[in-house]
C-alpha cells in the first residue's frame, strides 16, 4: 500500500493554546480519508499544515513519500473552509487561473475549465462574473477549481457546508469520480453521515488530538451496539435478563407493550441475547439490532461532551 | 517566475478591465486642468467689482479715477504681453506699442488685436479680452451714512443698465492738508481698493511736495514714470550664456506638474494595492494562492502588476499631453509651446521622475500593503490611513517653498526623509548644477 500522505507528529500552537497537539495519521494512495471531529477540534488547523498555509509548531508531512516542497504542491488540490474567488472573474477564468498556477498551460487550463463547469451543470454560466452567481454555484466553481489540474492529492475542508442537499450528493459523486481515476482525496467534515458514505478510512480528531485512525468499518465496530426490544404486557425484561450479564434499560411502554433496549457486547453478542430471551421465555414481539454510527463510535471514543464541542 | 507573472496580470487586467479606471484616467486630468486653471476662469467670470470714491477735493478724487483706470489697463497690459510671450513672440513688440499707444483701455486691446491679426493671425483665437477688476461710479449718496444701505447690500445700484451691489467705498479726507484714507466695506478680508487709492495720493502728497521745491505735476509723474530694465541670467556653466529665456524657466514649471502628477499616481497606486490585499482576505482567497503561490511572489506579483497600471496612467496622459502639445503648437508661432513641451523631456527631469516614481512607488506601495495585511476589511484599513494620508500630504506642503529656494536647508534636509525624497527629489531637479 503506498502511502500519499503521511502527517506525523503534527502540532500547532497559538500562543499558549494547543489546537492541534502531536497528531499522526496516513492516508493511502487512491483512498477516500475523511477527517472528522467537531467544530473547533482542529480539522482546518490541521488541514492548513498538510498544505503548507500553516507552518507546524512541530511534527511533518510527506506527501508522495518526500517533503513538503512547491513541486509537490503543484500535484495537491485544496478547497479551503473559508473560501472564495476573486469576484469579478469569469467562472472559467477563476478555474483556469488557478490552474495556472499550478502549472497548467493557458490552452489546457481554459479547456479543462469548459469541460469541468459543462460536466458540472455550469456550462451556461461559465463567461458570468463570480459575483452573478448563487453562492453554492459559487463554491461548486471553487471545487472544480481545486480538481482542475487533475491533482493526486485533493484536500478539501468542509466540502459540503453551504450546500443544499441536492448539491451535496453532486459533490459525493465528484468525489467519488475522483477516487475511481485513482486520486487520493482527504476531506474534513463536521457531519459524520458524509463520511460514513464516502471514506475508506477516517481520523476521528477531538480538541487537537487524534482519537482514532482506521477503515470506517473498524470505526463502527467501535460504536457501542444495541439492540431494540419490545415484550408483550408487564413482562419485567431487565429483571430477567439483568442476573445473565445483560445490561437492559427501560425504553417506556405502549399499548400493552414494554419497551428496552440492550447494550451488545463482546462477539455474537446478539445471537446470545436472543437465545437469552428464548430461554427466559420472554414474550417478545420485537427483536431489532440497532445499527452503529459513527457518530456514537465517536462519543463513545471521546465521551459526549468533546464530541459535541464547538 | 510564472507565478508572479500569473499573479501581476492578473492584478493588471482587473484594474484595466474595470470602468472605473478609464474613467478616472480620463477625468485626473480634466480635475487637475481644472483645479489650475479653475480659480483663474473663474475670477475672470466675476464682472467688475463696484467701487465710489468720496473725496473731499474734486482733484483728489480725479486722481483716485484716474489711478483706477492705470492700474486696470497695466493689468490688461500684462496679460496681452504674456499671452503674446507664449504665442506669438514675433508679433508682441508691435501689438504692445499699439497698445501703448491707444489713449483708453479698451481701444488699447482693440489696438493690439489688430496688430496681432495683421502680424500673427493664427494666435488670434484665444486672445485675451481682460475686463477690468473695478469699476468707478459716482457716489448715489454724498456720504457713507448715506452709502450704508448700498456697502450692506440692502440696495443696489444702476450700473450700465444692470443693478449691481456696491462692493467698497473709498473715503479720502483733507485733515489739515495732509490726505487720509478711509476703505469700506462688508468684504474684509480684501482690502485692494485702499491700496490702489493708496497709491493715488501718495502720487498726490508727492506731486504737492515737489511743487514746494518748484517741480510741476507733469514733472513729478515722469519722474514716477521712471524705471529700469531687469534682466535675468542663470550663472550655472551648463547654462545658455545671455538672459534667461521661457525654455530656461519651463523645467521648473514642468516639475511642479510633474510633482503634482508623480503624488497623485503614487497615492493612487498604494490604495489599489491596499484595497487588492484587502480583498484578497476579506474574499478569503488567500488560503487558495497560498498553495500554489508563495507570499513574497503574491507581494512581487501585485507590486508588478499595479505598476503596469501606473505605467499605463502614464503613457495615456504622456500621449494626451502630446497631442494637447502638438495642437497648441499649431496655434501659437516660435515655437514656444514646443520648447515648454520639450522642458518635460530634459533628462533630468526624466530622470528623476522615473526614479521618483520608482521609489515612491515601492516605499508607499509596501507600507499600503503592510497595512492592507494587518487589516480585515475596507474600514479598518481607513482608520490606520489617517495618519499615513498625513504623512503623505506634507511633502506637497514643502513644494511651494522648494520651488521658492530649492537648496534651502529645511528642503535639503527633508529630501533625506526617505518619505519625502522621491517628490522633493523632482521638484529640485530643475535646480541641479
Amino acid at each position: 500500500m503506498q502511502i500519499a500522505l503521511e502527517a506525523e507528529g503534527l502540532a500547532k500552537n497559538y500562543g499558549a493554546r494547543e489546537a492541534v497537539q502531536n497528531l499522526s495519521f496516513q492516508a493511502p494512495q487512491g483512498s477516500i480519508c475523511g477527517v472528522l471531529g467537531p467544530n473547533g477540534a482542529g480539522k482546518s488547523t490541521t488541514l492548513r499544515m498538510l498544505v503548507g498555509v500553516l507552518k507546524p509548531s512541530a511534527g511533518r508531512v510527506t506527501m508522495f513519500g518526500g517533503p513538503l516542497t512547491r513541486e509537490v504542491l503543484k500535484r495537491v488540490g485544496f478547497l479551503p473552509e473559508e473560501r472564495g474567488l476573486y469576484r469579478n472573474m469569469s467562472a472559467r477564468g477563476a478555474i483556469a487561473y488557478l490552474a495556472r498556477l499550478k502549472g497548467v498551460s493557458a490552452g489546457k487550463a481554459f479547456k479543462r475549465a469548459d469541460a469541468l463547469l459543462e460536466s458540472h451543470g455550469l456550462g451556461p454560466v461559465r463567461r458570468k462574473r463570480i459575483k452573478t452567481l448563487s453562492k453554492g454555484m459559487a463554491q461548486k466553481v471553487q471545487v472544480l477549481a481545486a480538481i482542475a489540474h487533475e491533482p493526486d492529492l485533493i484536500i478539501f475542508d468542509e466540502p459540503f457546508s453551504g450546500l443544499d442537499p441536492v448539491n451535496q450528493r453532486a459533490l459525493e459523486e465528484t468525489i467519488r469520480a475522483q477516487a475511481v481515476a485513482g486520486r487520493t482525496i482527504l476531506f474534513s467534515t463536521h457531519v459524520m453521515e458524509h463520511a460514513e458514505r464516502l471514506c475508506d478510512r477516517i481520523v476521528l480528531i477531538a480538541q487537537g488530538k487524534k482519537a482514532f485512525e482506521g477503515s470506517t468499518q473498524e470505526a463502527l465496530a467501535l460504536a457501542p451496539s444495541a439492540a431494540l426490544l419490545e415484550t408483550d404486557g408487564d413482562y419485567d425484561l431487565a429483571a430477567a435478563l439483568g442476573p445473565r450479564g445483560f445490561v437492559i434499560t427501560d425504553d417506556g411502554a405502549e399499548a400493552g407493550h414494554r419497551r428496552w433496549r440492550a447494550k451488545l457486547e463482546g462477539p455474537n453478542a446478539s445471537r446470545r441475547l436472543l437465545a437469552a430471551c428464548v430461554e427466559a421465555q420472554a414474550p417478545l414481539s420485537l427483536f431489532e439490532p440497532a445499527r452503529a454510527s459513527l457518530h456514537e463510535a465517536f462519543v463513545a471514543l471521546v465521551g459526549d461532551r468533546a464530541a459535541h464541542l464547538e | 517566475m510564472k507565478q508572479i507573472y500569473l499573479v501581476a496580470r492578473r492584478d493588471y487586467l482587473a484594474y484595466v478591465g474595470a470602468w472605473g479606471f478609464w474613467l478616472s484616467l480620463i477625468t485626473a486630468p480634466v480635475l487637475l486642468t481644472v483645479l489650475l486653471f479653475g480659480p483663474l476662469l473663474l475670477a475672470r467670470a466675476e464682472p467688475p467689482r463696484v467701487i465710489v470714491v468720496l473725496a473731499d477735493s474734486p482733484a483728489d478724487a480725479a486722481l483716485v479715477w484716474r489711478t483706477f483706470d492705470d492700474e486696470a489697463r497695466s493689468a490688461a497690459r500684462g496679460e496681452v504681453a504674456a499671452y503674446l510671450n507664449t504665442t506669438a513672440r514675433g508679433a508682441e513688440t508691435q501689438a504692445l506699442a499699439a497698445f501703448d499707444a491707444a489713449p483708453r483701455r479698451r481701444a488699447a486691446i482693440a489696438a493690439a488685436r489688430e496688430a496681432v491679426r495683421a502680424n500673427a493671425p493664427q494666435a488670434l483665437g484665444a486672445f485675451p479680452n481682460p475686463s477690468p477688476r473695478y469699476v468707478l461710479v459716482d457716489p448715489p449718496a454724498p456720504d457713507i451714512e448715506g452709502l450704508r444701505p448700498f456697502l450692506s447690500g440692502a440696495r443696489e445700484l444702476l450700473v450700465h443698465g444692470a443693478l449691481r451691489p456696491l462692493y467698497g467705498a473709498v473715503r479720502i479726507r483733507r485733515d489739515a492738508g495732509a490726505p487720509s484714507i478711509e476703505y469700506w466695506s462688508v468684504n474684509l478680508s480684501r482690502s485692494e481698493p485702499s491700496e490702489i487709492a493708496s497709491r493715488a495720493m501718495r502720487r498726490a502728497m508727492r506731486r504737492e511736495a515737489l511743487a514746494e521745491r518748484g517741480v510741476d505735476a507733469a514733472q513729478s509723474d515722469a519722474l514716477d514714470a521712471l524705471w529700469p530694465a531687469v534682466a535675468q541670467y542663470d550663472p550655472r556653466p551648463s547654462a545658455p550664456t545671455g538672459e534667461v529665456t521661457l525654455r530656461q524657466k519651463a523645467p521648473f514649471y514642468a516639475a511642479l506638474l510633474l510633482t503634482f502628477v508623480l503624488w497623485s499616481v503614487v497615492f493612487s497606486v498604494a490604495n489599489m494595492l491596499l484595497s487588492g490585499v484587502i480583498e484578497e482576505k476579506s474574499n478569503k482567497i488567500l488560503d487558495t494562492l497560498l498553495t500554489s503561490v508563495t507570499p513574497l511572489e503574491i507581494l512581487i506579483g501585485k507590486l508588478l502588476g499595479v505598476a503596469a497600471v501606473s505605467i499605463t496612467l502614464f503613457s495615456v496622459w504622456g500621449l494626451m499631453g502630446a497631442g494637447l502639445v502638438h495642437l497648441a503648437g499649431e496655434r501659437a508661432s516660435d515655437g514656444v509651446i514646443g520648447q515648454i513641451g520639450a522642458a518635460f523631456l530634459e533628462p533630468r527631469l526624466l530622470v528623476a521622475f522615473g526614479l521618483g516614481f520608482l521609489t515612491g512607488y515601492l516605499l508607499y506601495g509596501a507600507i499600503f500593503l503592510a497595512l492592507g495585511s494587518l487589516c480585515e476589511s475596507v474600514q479598518e484599513a481607513q482608520t490606520l490611513l489617517g495618519p499615513v494620508a498625513l504623512v503623505l500630504a506634507m511633502p506637497m506642503m514643502l513644494i511651494a517653498p522648494a520651488i521658492d529656494n530649492p537648496n534651502a536647508p529645511i528642503i535639503v534636509g527633508a529630501s533625506w526623509f526617505p518619505l519625502f525624497t522621491p517628490f522633493l527629489l523632482l521638484v529640485r531637479a530643475p535646480s541641479g548644477a
